[in-house]
């Protein structure tokens, strides 16, 4: 069914939170949007769903969105794909956005495959890059396989124009108008699912806090090629008042967890210097690395690919190079203390 | 009574990822006639596969949706031990993204019967990981993404999936039809048995379904795919120095001076 | 389970839970789809045989570390060679001697009639693309090809062997006859006694790079325009340093193949290929010819070097072993040639079990065509030709790879020095220098002598 695409307005921010705690990339993809709401001369929303969450449709208006929709409801805890799906198939129908923003977490890309496929919208998955051309079309840009193309992808005559957008890539707003009546631009809208309706039960959750590798000035990151031993890896990283990272291969190996994993279906981190150490360069891991600022590579390896993407190399054995920098560099810090 | 379930398993051909590079000096891919393969995560969505069909009985079909050569995942899947396999092939399917793709496997399952689908968490040529969610959107079926592992409840026809969510898990219990994405990497792939590999590649044989079989001929292809790619920009290749040390000491200069 | 069942208008997929026994189901099982076996297994499919071929790697030739030169003669019988991934034929062949002080001294061969078809049936090729097309002319011949499957031993009856266990679960299979194609590295024909262990002085060690370069550049570097190519080889301390053998550079179309070939029992002795390569490619003579170029592979192997005395027993009751596993390499340092060989066995060793086979018979007797027939061809012939060549290396290395290079160097600057003495002077200073290093007249007849086979 074709549509009206100038039915279409707004620019929304789906606030995805956890047990009340909003996801840091909301927050990024918040200022973005405004960028792009003034830039079409449309409207910021931020779309809060969840059970006693109000104080984040407050927060969202505190950082820049011109409206906030709140669904509030006890259905809506813990997040689960089918009540959000639904409720937000609704909320399109009825209100029209013309983008939606999406953030790239595992909760967000469930959510936006879901939502994407009631509302016939286009959804581009995984961007890095946003903005709005002449016609006010969203120009969603994404690196293809391997990472060295962008391809800027766009949704001539389908709305909402959709996309997920990866988490460190833009900055996050921060909250601005303190004292600004919130409650006068939150609106909260009917539910429109029941419990009843729901086609599945979250029967146990357990989350801890989740490090944050994405805004380290220095990663200290390690691969295969730490054969199990991750200490020399650690002790640079601290010496540097760094972050610890990985490859694939060495979360694989359960060597370091999940959330420090760097490349394509881990985190992108854009540090000023970005240490890989044991690690071949694969395009997957590169994909997550190659916008720091420097990079310097450990490999045993004279012809592993990631000395072609490293400003310095050195061939030799991390768990001989490393502790001997880290040496230096306690030597130098205490030197000048 | 449960007489086990129907399982369907969703590959995807790809071109072989291993065998891709960038080239540092243009930055373009050298993909040295890298040959299709079997989606590296689509193991995981096989194994889980035929793991769920040894615990509830049933059988397991893969199907895929791409042109005829794409007939090569459905071996792969066989050989590993799917009971058979559908390929959706038809020119009509050509240049769809997601939301049509999803839609032909969605009908797919449809057609199948399918009590559970499984999938790979993404695809290594255009990862999105929007098909799975996707599908049980089509269809109005629960889903289940980024998951470790399974444990099916047949008595109450539920299937209990243990997802990651970054930082934690979680277990959700989901009614059954289920649409499913497997983590990568959340379980060892079996090999092909030596017999069954050579029965997959030598008589096996899919069936064909097109789009009108499927009664959407009119929904698929790029016609109705919402998103266009506008433009493909070389990303231009992040100039490195590519300098190499000899020693430490040259190493801890080079890191003094950039810090 | 049921037949096709049919729900509306759609046929709904036939589970096929059951699989099949293929034991006994082929004629033949061949180990390795490298040329011996993909010849060997296109012979037997022509001769209306159904064959089996497993190989290790993801596609034939992707394990495949080669110079090279492909030698075509046998090939052309069985395929059609002008539709193959060829790179560029040989139009070039090239000879020289370095010194390790930068000296180069070269023979260059460029005979009009290589410019024509066949070209003299040698062309450069990337074994990765020509080993999978040329297996795909046997899968269209009818041959079943199995990838990602090794071999890891074999299946007796006794003495007899029957079949083959591989890595796979349920990986034994069993058929009348295995044509072990394993190549050098023969892990499955040593391990099961089927030949010795190879002696070290019997194996050579060759390490190899590719480096990428403009079709234009390289037509320019090496003087070539269309198809055409060169082969260079080359010979003492400046290719190998201390040790035996030789370095090569080949042209393919918008790439080089630079590597070095040696005894490994050199190697042993402190030499690291790495190392030896390295020099080679920075040698006056090599360095301009790669330059520039990027690095795009890195590979190190083995090349059997045992000639005619090596040679195991080629046939066993139900199997026979061909090409490199078989040690049919010449390695001559002007020669190195196996591919045709490979061919060329596999030819004779699929012929000989399908007319074993006719016979219902695949025991050692049954199969003795085979090395009858290979010893009636080049193959063996030219591998005789080769022991005494490597005899008279090993006895002559010094003079060989050390002085005579030097002596060239030296004798050819003094002939061509440009000072203010007369020509003849340098001329008589020259001649000196190099029958110096021959041992006088007599010893530079006396090896003349003994050389004159070498080019033969
Ligand atoms: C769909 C998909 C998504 C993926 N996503 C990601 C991702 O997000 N992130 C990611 O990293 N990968 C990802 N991968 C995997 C990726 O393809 C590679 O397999 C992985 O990056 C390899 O990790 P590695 O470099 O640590 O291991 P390897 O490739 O095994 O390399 C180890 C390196 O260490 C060197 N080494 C060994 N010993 C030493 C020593 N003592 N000292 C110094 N060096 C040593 C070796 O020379 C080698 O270069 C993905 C793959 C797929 C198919
Ligand atoms: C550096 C180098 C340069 C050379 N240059 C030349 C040249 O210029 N001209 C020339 O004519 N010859 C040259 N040769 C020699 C030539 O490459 C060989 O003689 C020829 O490839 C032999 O063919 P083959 O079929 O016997 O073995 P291969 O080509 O080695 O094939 C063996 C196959 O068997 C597979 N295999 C091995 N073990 C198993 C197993 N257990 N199970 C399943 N599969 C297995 C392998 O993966 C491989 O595909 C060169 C060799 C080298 C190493
Ligand atoms: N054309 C297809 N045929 C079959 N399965 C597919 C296809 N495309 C995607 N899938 C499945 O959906 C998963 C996610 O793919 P994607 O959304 O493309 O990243 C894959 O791992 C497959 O299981």
């Amino acid at each position: 069914m074709p549509i009206d695409i100038d039915d279409y307005r707004d620019v929304w921010v789906f606030v995805e939170q956890h047990e009340g705690e909003a996801a840091p990339v909301s927050w990024e993809l918040l200022s973005k949007g405004r960028e792009l709401a003034d830039e079409t001369g449309e409207s910021l929303v931020a779309l809060v769903m969840g059970d006693g969450v109000s104080h984040l449709a407050d927060e969202a208006v505190a950082r820049g969105a011109d409206h906030a929709l709140l669904a509030d409801d006890p259905v809506f805890e813990p997040y689960r794909a089918d009540p959000y799906g639904e409720q937000f198939r609704a909320l399109v129908e009825a209100r029209k956005p013309s983008i939606v923003l999406i953030g790239g977490t595992h909760t967000g890309r469930d959510f936006a495959g879901r939502v994407a496929v009631p509302a016939h919208a286009g959804l581009t998955a995984d961007c890095t890059e946003l903005a709005v051309d002449d016609e006010g079309l969203l120009l969603a840009s994404r690196p293809t396989f391997g990472g060295d193309a962008m391809a800027t992808i766009k949704c001539p005559s389908h709305r909402p124009q959709m996309a997920t957008v990866r988490a460190g890539v833009f900055d996050a707003s921060e909250a601005t108008k303190d004292d600004v009546d919130a409650a006068a631009a939150v609106e909260e809208v009917d539910v429109v699912v029941t419990e009843e309706d729901t086609l599945s039960t979250v029967i146990e959750r357990v989350v801890s806090d989740v490090v944050d590798i994405t805004d380290a000035d220095v990663v200290v990151a390690g691969g295969a090629g730490a054969e199990g031993n991750f200490e020399p890896i650690v002790e640079l990283a601290d010496a540097l008042g760094g972050e610890v990272a990985a490859s694939r291969a060495a979360v694989d190996e359960g060597w370091v967890e999940p959330a420090r994993q760097v490349g394509q279906t881990g985190k992108t981190v854009r540090p000023h210097l970005y240490i890989a150490a044991g690690i071949s360069g694969a395009v997957q891991h590169l994909e997550g690395m190659n916008d720091s600022d420097y990079v310097v590579a450990i490999n045993t390896d004279p012809n592993a690919a990631i000395f072609e993407h490293a400003d310095y190399g050195i061939v030799g054995d991390l768990h001989e190079v490393l502790p001997k920098l880290t040496a230096m560099i306690r030597e130098k810090q205490e030197v000048v203390v | 009574m449960n007489d086990g379930w129907n399982i369907v398993v969703c590959v995807k051909q790809v071109p072989d990822a291993d065998d891709v590079t960038i080239d540092p000096d243009t930055g373009t891919l050298n993909r040295s006639d890298a040959p299709a393969v079997l989606n590296r995560p689509d193991h995981n969505a096989v194994e889980s596969a035929l793991a769920l069909r040894e615990a509830v009985g049933g059988t397991v079909t893969a199907i895929t949706m791409g042109p005829p050569p794409a007939k090569a995942v459905l071996q792969t899947a066989v050989g590993a031990g799917a009971d058979g396999g559908v390929l959706l092939t038809d020119r009509a399917f050509g240049g769809s993204d997601t939301w049509p793709t999803s839609l032909a496997l969605a009908r797919a399952a449809e057609e199948l019967d399918a009590d559970v689908v499984i999938c790979g968490e993404e695809s290594t040529d255009s990862s999105t990981g929007q098909v799975p969610p996707g599908i049980a959107a089509h269809n109005g079926w629960s889903q289940l993404t980024y998951v470790e592992s399974l444990e099916p409840r047949p008595d109450e026809d539920v299937l209990v999936g243990k997802r990651d969510v970054e930082g934690g898990y979680e277990r959700v219990a989901a009614k059954l039809p289920v649409v499913v994405a497997m983590e990568f990497g959340a379980n060892r792939p079996r090999p092909a048995g030596l017999h069954r590999k050579i029965f997959a590649e030598t008589e096996f044989e899919p069936v064909e379904w097109t789009a009108s079989d499927l009664g959407i001929e009119d929904r698929v292809g790029l016609a109705n795919s919402p998103t266009k790619v506008g433009g493909m920009d070389t990303a231009s290749p992040v100039e490195r120095e590519r300098e190499r040390v000899d020693t430490v000491d040259d190493l801890y200069e080079h890191i003094m001076e950039v810090l | 389970m049921s037949a096709q069942e049919t729900n509306g208008t759609l046929q709904l997929p036939k589970m096929q839970s059951e699989t099949p026994d293929y034991n006994d189901a082929y004629d033949a099982i061949v180990v390795g789809a490298g040329l011996a076996g993909t010849a060997a297994a296109l012979t037997m499919a022509r001769e209306g045989l159904d064959v089996l071929m497993l190989e290790r790697g993801p596609a034939p030739g992707t394990k495949n570390v080669f110079g090279g030169v492909l030698y075509t003669p046998t090939i052309r019988e069985l395929v059609d060679v002008d539709s193959a991934p060829t790179e560029r034929y040989i139009a070039e062949k090239r000879f020289s001697m370095l010194t390790s002080d930068g000296d180069e001294t070269a023979v260059s061969m460029r005979p009009g009639a290589w410019r024509d078809e066949p070209h003299n049936d040698s062309y450069t090729v990337l074994r990765r693309r020509f080993d999978e097309w040329f297996a795909k002319q046997a899968v269209d011949a009818g041959v079943t090809l199995i990838t990602e499957t090794t071999v890891t031993g074999l299946v007796r009856d006794g003495r007899k062997i029957v079949g083959v266990e591989t890595d796979r679960p349920d990986g034994e299979i069993r058929a009348p006859v295995v044509v072990l194609a394993e190549g050098a590295n023969s892990l499955v024909s040593e391990n099961e006694g089927l030949k010795d262990r190879q002696e070290r002085e019997a194996v050579a060690v060759s390490v190899k790079e590719v480096f990428k370069l403009d079709r234009e550049t390289i037509d320019d570097r090496f003087r070539l325009d269309g198809d055409a190519g060169a082969a260079y080889n080359y010979f003492g301390e400046g290719a190998v340093g201390e040790a035996v053998g030789g370095g090569f550079v080949y042209t393919n179309k918008r790439s080089v193949s630079v590597g070095v070939a040696y005894r490994i029992e050199d190697a042993a002795n402190g030499q690291t290929p790495e190392a030896t390569l390295d020099a080679f490619e920075s040698h006056p003579a090599v360095a301009p010819l790669i330059r520039g170029g990027r690095r795009i592979e890195y590979s190190a192997h083995v090349i059997p070097e045992g000639g005619a005395k090596a040679m195991p027993d080629l046939v066993h009751d139900g199997a026979v072993v061909v090409g490199d596993a078989a040690g049919l390499v010449l390695n001559s340092g002007v020669h190195l040639e196996g591919t045709n060989m490979a061919v060329e066995s596999g030819y004779h060793a699929g012929k000989a079990i399908a007319s074993a086979l006719a016979d219902g018979r695949s025991d050692e007797a049954a199969l003795a065509a085979y090395p009858r027939d290979l010893e009636d061809s080049f193959v063996v012939e030219n591998l005789r030709h080769y022991d005494w060549f490597q005899q008279t290396i090993a006895d002559d290395r010094k003079f060989l790879f050390e002085d005579l290079p030097r002596a060239l160097a030296d004798a050819e600057t003094e002939y061509f020095k440009m000072d203010r003495t007369a020509k003849d002077e340098h001329t008589d200073a020259a001649r000196d220098r190099l029958l110096d290093a021959a041992g006088g007249w007599f010893g530079a007849a006396k090896r003349a002598w003994r050389f004159r086979r070498m080019l033969s």
